[in-house]
């Protein structure tokens, strides 16, 4: 399956965008391509251009270069078309409005917004719609700018660190809200830096940084690719250079140690390396795998090659001369919307080392 | 652009508190003031020919007018700085959009000002004219806090917060000096006569007042008008699609 065999145009094609204020290059060439229905995470440490580049992709600022389409058309025609929502970076709501009046205010604005109460509903508003903006919490004015931007009941959300501000509980609120909008098959892409956010809420992740995608593929893959999946277990035979010898020679080890009668094995082939482990050893139980943290996975593709850290026991992990991972056949979509653009697996790209940045 | 968006914003600008302040009560207070002080007595005024308390109810619901479309540069400033101007960039509505909802909402508010003041005047000092009269005085006011209203967008557009207050102080009292409003023209020196010709407060009192007298000739004050209009709208159009970008 590849993109050009769905007929609807993706909902955001960014074709070697680039923007630079002033020597910075804020935006550095980067091409993406969202399919309808994808829940994207742009992750990235600040200054790594996410918001320009949802600046740009908006058509709320010029691209130095290259070009941004949502639908197949101008950013602006989808606008127009209330086709776009998005919760923006210095976008904020007037402080001496309450939340309906101002959730009204775009409605009218819009061509066929939803209406006012169901717009505040869906975004969890109902209790705060008579309370002042300047009133509200950090929490609750995430949760009004929500409201604020499903009000044109839009195919494309765009949410630039929605939950920034906001407790753990909060959080939890506003995507199980932010679910609720989605389920119907709409498309959100939202930047974060939480690596959590990204992982438990996305199903695919866009890594940025210095203006460039570095990596880009689903949070598995994403992970495995940096540091493949971790292999624990208890063993009951003995320890000996010869047993060493055959472990390593496991699919995919990167790095294999024991302790006691528990082994920690890495391998970018875990499932292979598992069964291939399964079937040598009927002594093997207590069996963990797990993937690597996305902190891992984050430190890994957005420090420059050459200040790598060496993992223990690990070798150094050379910057992504990575072998494309397959396409996670099968991968449980996010709440039920049909993975259906991971035509490929992730691209890591290299980076070249960027003077000033790291 | 709807009418309902229309319709939201200019309400919205009415309830405003401190626009509320500038543009009814201060206005209001003078009027009363200078009314309660010289209206009484039905002199006329030599120049126009109206009833003194008309031309002092013309000249107030004038100022409260003026005040009321520029006290919007406020309004911008505020939005501007906190973005809300972007969450609209994200609506269907045009810069020209945003542009025609301010001017419209200075506009409403200064024709509820206007509307107000004549009100007062006529039920507290009895101020008499026919109700055609009024009504063009109020129509001739109304036409001429047009500029004021694009001043203020201008303004808003471009002030900091921290310099709304000063800039906008600074366009109040050079428009009221130098348009008469204060100090009558017949005082002061002969080029200053001049300049008042080409300010739009100067007119803004004078078609009050040609609407009052129900005659005049309007085509200086239109042509004054209409050049000051096009040329502040094209400033704001500019300015507005600079700040689209956001750097």
């Amino acid at each position: 399956m590849n993109a050009t065999s769905t007929t609807h145009a993706p909902a955001i094609r960014l074709t070697d965008l680039r923007k630079t204020f002033g020597a910075l290059a804020a935006v550095d060439g980067i091409d993406l391509t969202i399919q309808s229905g994808e829940v994207v995470a742009l992750l990235g440490p600040n200054g790594a251009g996410k918001s320009t580049t949802i600046d740009l992709a908006l058509g709320l600022a010029d691209p130095a270069s290259g070009s941004a389409a949502l639908f197949g058309g101008q950013p602006r025609e989808a606008i127009v078309a209330g086709r776009v929502g998005a919760m923006l970076q210095g976008g904020a709501l007037l402080p001496t409005m309450t939340v309906a009046q101002s959730v009204a205010l775009i409605a009218a604005a819009h061509r066929h917004p939803l209406p006012v109460w169901e717009a505040l509903e869906r975004a969890g508003c109902t209790e705060i719609a008579r309370q002042r903006v300047s009133r509200l919490s950090g929490g609750q004015m995430q949760r009004a700018r929500f409201a604020v931007a499903i009000v044109s009941d839009p195919d494309l959300l765009v949410l630039d660190e929605p939950t920034a501000a906001m407790d753990v509980e909060a959080r939890r609120a506003f995507w199980q809200s932010m679910r609720e909008f989605t389920d119907a098959g709409r498309t959100v892409v939202f930047a974060t830096h939480y690596l959590d956010e990204a992982d438990a809420y996305a199903d695919r992740i866009v890594m940025m940084a210095a203006g460039r995608v570095v990596a880009d593929g689903t949070p598995g893959e994403v992970k495995a690719v940096v540091s493949g999946r971790r292999i624990r277990a208890s063993f009951d035979f003995a320890w000996t250079a010869e047993v060493e010898a055959e472990l390593r020679e496991l699919p995919g080890v990167r790095s294999l140690e024991h302790r006691g009668d528990v082994l920690t094995l890495v391998s970018d082939e875990s499932d292979a390396a598992l069964r291939t482990l399964l079937s040598h050893h009927d002594d093997v139980h207590d069996i963990e795998v797990t993937a690597h943290s996305m902190d891992d996975a984050f430190l890994a593709l957005t420090v420059t090659p050459s200040v790598e850290p060496v993992e223990a026991g690990a070798g150094p992990r050379v910057m992504p001369s990575v072998e494309p991972v397959e396409a996670g056949a099968g991968r449980a979509g996010f709440d039920g919307i049909d993975p259906r653009a991971h035509e490929r697996g992730p691209r890591i790209a290299t980076r070249p080392a960027i003077g000033g940045l790291s | 652009m709807s009418i309902a968006y229309l319709r939201l914003e200019s309400l919205r600008q009415l309830k405003n508190v401190r626009s509320t302040i500038f543009t009814f009560a201060v206005p209001l207070v003078m009027l009363l003031l200078f009314g309660g002080i010289y209206g009484s007595g039905g002199q006329f005024d030599n120049v126009t020919g109206l009833p003194w308390i008309v031309v002092t109810t013309v000249q107030m619901a004038g100022y409260g007018g003026m005040m009321a479309a520029l006290g919007q540069a406020f309004a911008i400033v505020t939005e501007r700085s906190v973005g809300w101007n972007r969450q609209l960039r994200l609506t269907p509505l045009t810069g020209m959009g945003y542009l025609v909802s301010k001017v419209v909402a200075a506009l409403v508010v200064a024709l509820v000002s206007i509307v107000a003041l004549i009100v007062v005047s006529v039920i507290v000092f009895h101020a008499s004219l026919s109700p055609a009269a009024w009504a063009m005085a109020a129509l001739g006011l109304w036409l001429g806090v047009i500029p004021f209203a694009l001043i203020a967008v201008l303004i808003g557009q471009f002030a900091r917060p921290q310099f709304a207050q000063p800039l906008f102080m600074v366009v109040f009292f050079g428009m009221a000096i130098l348009g008469g409003l204060w100090v009558p023209l017949s005082v002061l020196p002969v080029w200053m006569k001049d300049v008042a010709q080409i300010v739009p407060s100067y007119w803004l009192n004078r078609l009050g007042q040609m609407g009052a007298r129900l005659g005049g000739d309007v085509l200086e004050p239109a042509l004054v008008l209409l050049a000051w209009t096009v040329v502040l709208g094209a400033f704001i159009v500019w300015r507005y699609r600079r700040d689209a970008a956001r750097q």
